[in-house]
């Protein structure tokens, strides 16, 4: 086909241009402001002042910052650890040969088109209440008094009620992942094991997982980039003021730059920096998976 | 066939299905999968169980869901809660502005990206690939670092606080997302029609809109529902931009309301203020379920 060069320019510029405005350029400027003294977000670059690597330092010597991290690790490992097994578990259980596939995928999925607001305010509202709530109301019938007496958002709680009501949302999406990965693998494959002799766990774990390690990338990555953009579910389970027990690295990031009790004295070039810090941890831990999991030499 | 409308598309997708699970169930093998029934049926149940529940509530008084008493509606239904989170709470506001945001945003969205996707999935060139890795790369890259620039230049440009800003911002930050999944789209599209309204002396601009365009309706539409979804659902941008209550899309809306309702305690109007928000996105779900779930592994995923 011949190349129309003046329907190229028409139908990419628009693109081009708000993709760089509104990222390239961007990005660019917050690597750049995590080097300089910038106190409000909104101040001109002429008033900007270098000043190496204090934002850096400034942050490294922040208690909050280190609990927001290792919260947000905790999220990332233990949440994805969860989340990624029983979605696996679920993505096994829809391919076999159970009926009602269709119900279970769209009833399973649903709760990711809801706004985590909502999602949030139900968790809250109700499942973990003191007084009505679901589990106070079920480990009573069950005769649990003392798992129905359990504060669920107290403050040694908190942070696993929150992150459960996070993970059960989320369960869906890579399970339809993981489903889509089992159903490419041709069904030979399964036969040809069956005829030696394999039951279903042995071919689970010696042909389905293997051949599931790109899919594992897939949702690592995307479990990842979720992860770090955690915020909302903060905001949502401690709104006055952050906690020790729900502060994640955005939430910091976002109280530096605009204010918040804990922090009176905004400071958008740390804001910057714990974002700098905090892509390139998502950046590492893409690079880092992309070594250990190679999918180049899978083809069936 | 060379037009599909949403429902058409969506029908077609239902028939299929049916032809597949045509065949009898056979119950005595279902006996064998029950662990796998029952895992499924309790984790769907507690769903189904707590937004029930917040239902119910939504239709009843604060003192009765406190004394738990939710489901006995002993003083009658009361849909008042809803009146009073539509109009003291605001949520007629936010809805408004969501339903604005979205619908705008995902219609400019098409325009904007299907031409794109379609001349980087046909054509080569220098920048093709940097540009479609750096596409996948800004969809990793949390939202925050793009914020701040952006706030001070539309501060100075006075621009912050605006309906065009919001929905200027929400079509840029889903170029990434939209282009990557019509690009999949677009490859799988046979050559063959181009060539041939070639042939015919048709431009090529032309038939991009008159033929490649309309062959790309069920993949348009897919994303156009996941774009829907995406902005309706929406925090951080218009925490950021939105400064004042007029503007506030449904999920900062509903963050106010619930930080105030601690304060006066009305939790059926709380309650109801929280299915108003979740009831498009669940309405939109039950009639397209089929098709999102089709369209979550369709765009952009390689597994």
């Amino acid at each position: 086909m011949k190349k129309n060069k003046s329907m190229m320019v028409l139908f990419l510029t628009p693109a081009i241009l708000i993709f760089s405005a509104v990222f390239i350029y961007p990005i660019f400027r917050t690597i750049m402001m995590s080097f300089f003294e910038v106190k409000r977000p909104s101040m001109p670059t002429s008033e900007w002042v270098f000043n190496g690597l204090d934002n850096y330092m400034k942050i490294f010597d922040s208690s909050f910052f280190w609990t927001s991290m290792e919260n947000i690790l905790k999220i990332w490992l233990i949440g994805g650890i969860f989340v990624l097994s029983i979605a696996l578990l679920f993505a096994v259980i829809l391919t076999s040969d159970i009926c009602f596939k269709n119900f279970y995928k769209s009833a399973i999925y649903m709760t990711n088109v809801i706004s985590s607001v909502a999602m949030a305010s139900m968790w809250i509202y109700y499942v973990y209440n003191q007084r009505y709530g679901l589990l106070h109301n079920l480990f009573k019938t069950l005769g649990f008094e003392k798992l129905a007496k359990i504060k669920w958002l107290g403050a040694d709680m908190i942070f696993w009620s929150m992150l459960f009501a996070f993970c059960f949302s989320a369960v869906g999406y890579y399970m339809l992942i993981f489903i889509s990965g089992i159903e490419k693998i041709p069904p030979e494959l399964h036969e040809a094991s069956t005829i030696d002799g394999a039951n279903k766990f042995k071919q689970f774990f010696y042909v389905t997982l293997p051949l599931l390690r790109g899919v594992f990338k897939t949702n690592i990555t995307f479990w990842s980039i979720n992860a770090a953009g955690f915020f909302v579910w903060t905001k949502m389970f401690s709104p006055i003021q952050s906690e020790n027990g729900t502060i994640t690295p955005m939430v910091y990031m976002y109280e530096l730059i605009f204010g918040s009790k804990i922090v009176v004295n905004t400071d958008a070039g740390a804001g910057a920096a714990i974002g700098c810090i905090l892509t390139f941890c998502v950046l590492l831990i893409f690079f880092i998976f992309n070594k250990i999991i190679k999918n180049d030499d899978l083809e069936y | 066939m060379m037009i599909w409308s949403i429902k058409g598309g969506a029908m077609t997708f239902f028939r299929k299905n049916k032809e597949k699970s045509r065949e009898p169930i056979n119950w005595k093998r279902q006996l064998h999968m029950l662990p796998g029934h029952l895992i499924l049926l309790i984790w769907i149940g507690f769903t189904v169980c707590f937004i029930g529940w917040i239902f119910a509530a939504s239709l009843s008084t604060s003192g009765e869901i406190f004394k738990g008493d939710t489901l006995k509606f002993a003083s009658g239904l009361h849909f008042e809660n809803y009146v009073k989170a539509w109009k003291i709470q605001n949520v007629s506001v936010y809805f408004m502005n969501s339903l604005l945001y979205a619908s705008v945003s995902t219609i400019l969205l098409v325009f904007i990206c299907a031409p794109a996707a379609y001349v980087l999935s046909r054509f080569t060139f220098l920048g093709n690939k940097v540009f479609k890795s750096s596409l996948v790369m800004a969809m990793s890259i949390p939202s925050i670092m793009i914020v701040i620039p952006i706030l001070s230049i539309t501060t100075k440009l006075k621009l912050t606080g605006t309906r065009g800003l919001l929905i200027f911002l929400y079509v840029a930050v889903s170029i990434p997302y939209t282009i990557t999944f019509l690009l999949n789209f677009f490859g799988t599209l046979s050559r063959t029609y181009e060539e041939a309204a070639a042939i015919d002396g048709s431009s090529a601009i032309k038939t991009f809109w008159i033929i490649m365009f309309p062959l790309a309706q069920p993949g348009i539409v897919t994303v156009s529902i996941f774009n829907f979804l995406g902005i309706w659902n929406e925090y951080f941008l218009s925490l950021v931009f939105a400064s004042t209550d007029s503007k506030r899309s449904v999920g900062v809306g509903l963050y106010t309301i619930v930080a105030a309702m601690k304060q006066n305690g009305d939790y059926g109007a709380l309650f109801a203020a929280v299915i108003i928000v979740f009831l498009p996105t669940f309405i939109l779900y039950l009639l397209l379920s089929r098709r999102i779930i089709v369209g979550v592994t369709g765009g952009g995923i390689k597994g």
